[in-house]
């Protein structure tokens, strides 16, 4: 328990932390605030999307989006300690490697679902209030409040854990946020899109079959639809296996190497 | 008593052997300058005492336990082995909130301890902004936190001006005085000859001298001796 207060008092002492907040609303809000007007510019459509209750989802669960920057989070529990050279004391402290690292899993999985789910709901509000300028709009599925939620604490807490193994493996802050996000912003996104039997078994593919939405999109080069992931519960569990062996990294990785 | 036991210590970085074949004995209630040039394998020493570095031969005991037997290791042993070690973000206060929180610690002594190494009035100032020596003052706190029975200091006086350096020698002799045992290596030879009661000099990794300090140094100062004993080697 002591070392869970001590990174708990980490977290909340750090402004850098509310900054993470603030910018998970913001990027939850950007998403679902500007999807009605995308949709209802939708080129040659026949119908207007809005009318849609599939579609009105999709502009709810863009409110999920934020989950990127709890990775930041989850990195920077880790990466923090070794740049402002904290790893010392917070190691000195701890008769076993592996006490501290444990803490900061949990602190991190908690802090990131908390985000992860004030960021979705602050973006649901957004995506409300957006969608109140169409009257054409449907009314969302009933369960798409909760449903969205609990997503939200789901990916929340295991990008954050994603976030303190890549931390991890990768000590240097720098390097290691530039690593975590091209990876979930750029390669992890397109991958999800562009080349989908791979991106599928991905984060943003599995968070994409968790969000269990119905589309079909043909485009001109991209050709996805919601058959292509896989399904709610299948996708919960492989991103629960994904958490799970990056604790397993982080684990080996700081019992096995000097703390400098 | 034994408080700090080093047997046949040997750390080994790829290609480099930092420290080898290092046993020493380090007395209760004595002031033991460990001393050494550049690169001699002080703080890896240090480092495997503490159980931030893998020995790879050789053990490092604390009463006669190793750090990662100890219940409580912050309770036991104090540590200052980087100065810098403090989020520079938070403030003096909050960063011992933190060091007692991670030690099971009843926080009430920060603002005593403040007092004691003169920073009560930037207690409530982010690390950020303080001077190298001010660090080394709070690195001091937070290794008397706990009121620990053995010290370990690594440089505790770099950084540290004329007036805080006579502050520190008469802080580690009052410590000594309660019995408490303090392993402290520094550069600062015509300083440590003042304040230790023994030494142990190594040099490439391994012992060149260990023993009480008139024994070792005779008729010469201890800068003397230590430089006839590295060249020597």
């Amino acid at each position: 328990m002591r070392f869970i207060k001590a990174e708990l008092l980490k977290l909340l002492y750090a402004r850098r932390n509310y900054g993470i907040l603030l910018g998970a609303m913001a990027l939850s809000s950007i998403g679902s605030g500007f999807t009605p007007y995308a949709l209802s510019r939708v080129p040659d459509a026949l119908v207007n999307p809005l009318t849609q209750s599939a579609a009105v989802d999709s502009v709810y669960s863009r409110a999920l989006g934020a989950y990127i920057l709890t990775v930041i989070l989850g990195v920077l529990v880790v990466t923090s300690e070794f740049n402002q050279k904290t790893a010392i004391a917070t190691y000195l402290a701890a008769p076993k490697r592996y006490q501290p690292l444990v803490a900061k899993i949990i602190v991190a999985s908690a802090a990131g679902a908390i985000m992860n789910l004030l960021a979705t709901l602050v973006g649901m509000g957004v995506a409300a209030y957006a969608l109140s300028f169409y009257p054409e709009a449907v009314a969302p599925s009933s369960s798409i409040w909760i449903s969205n939620s609990l997503i939200a604490l789901l990916t929340g807490a295991i990008i954050a854990i994603i976030g303190v193994g890549i931390g991890s493996l990768i000590r240097n802050q720098s390097f290691a946020v530039t690593i975590a996000l091209i990876w979930f912003f750029i390669i992890d996104r397109l991958l999800a899109v562009l080349f989908v039997e791979v991106g599928k078994w991905l984060p943003t593919g599995l968070i994409s079959g968790l969000e269990n939405l119905k589309f079909n999109y043909q485009g001109p080069v991209v050709h996805v639809s919601s058959t292509d992931y896989l399904d709610p519960w299948p996708a919960a569990g492989l991103l629960t296996v994904y958490g799970i062996t990056f604790v397993v990294l982080s684990l080996l990785t700081t019992t096995r190497r000097d703390i400098d | 008593m034994t408080s700090i036991e080093f047997r046949n210590l040997r750390k080994v970085y790829k290609d480099l052997v930092a420290v080898s074949d290092l046993s020493v004995v380090v007395e209760s209630g004595r002031i033991t300058g460990f001393l050494g040039p550049n690169g001699a394998g002080k703080s890896t020493a240090l480092k495997c005492l503490l159980g931030l570095a893998k020995p790879t031969s050789g053990t490092c005991l604390l009463n006669g336990k190793e750090y990662s037997d100890l219940d409580h290791p912050g309770k036991i042993v104090g540590a200052v082995l980087d100065s810098s070690g403090f989020n520079q973000a938070l403030t003096a206060r909050q960063n011992l909130k933190i060091i007692c929180a991670a030690n099971d610690i009843d926080d009430s002594r920060i603002d005593s301890l403040l007092e004691l190494v003169e920073l009560s009035k930037a207690a409530n100032k982010r690390t950020r902004g303080f001077s190298m020596g001010m660090k080394q003052r709070l690195a001091l706190a937070a290794a008397l936190i706990a009121d620990p029975e053995i010290l370990v200091l690594d440089e505790p006086a770099n950084g540290l001006d004329p007036i805080g350096i006579a502050w520190l020698r008469d802080l580690l002799r009052d410590l000594a005085k309660q019995g408490k045992t303090i392993l402290v290596s520094s550069h600062q030879l015509a300083e440590m000859q003042h304040t230790v009661d023994d030494v142990v000099i190594i040099n490439e990794g391994e012992i060149i001298a260990s023993g009480p300090l008139k024994k070792i140094i005779g008729k010469k100062t201890l800068e003397e001796a230590f430089l006839a004993l590295v060249r020597k080697k």
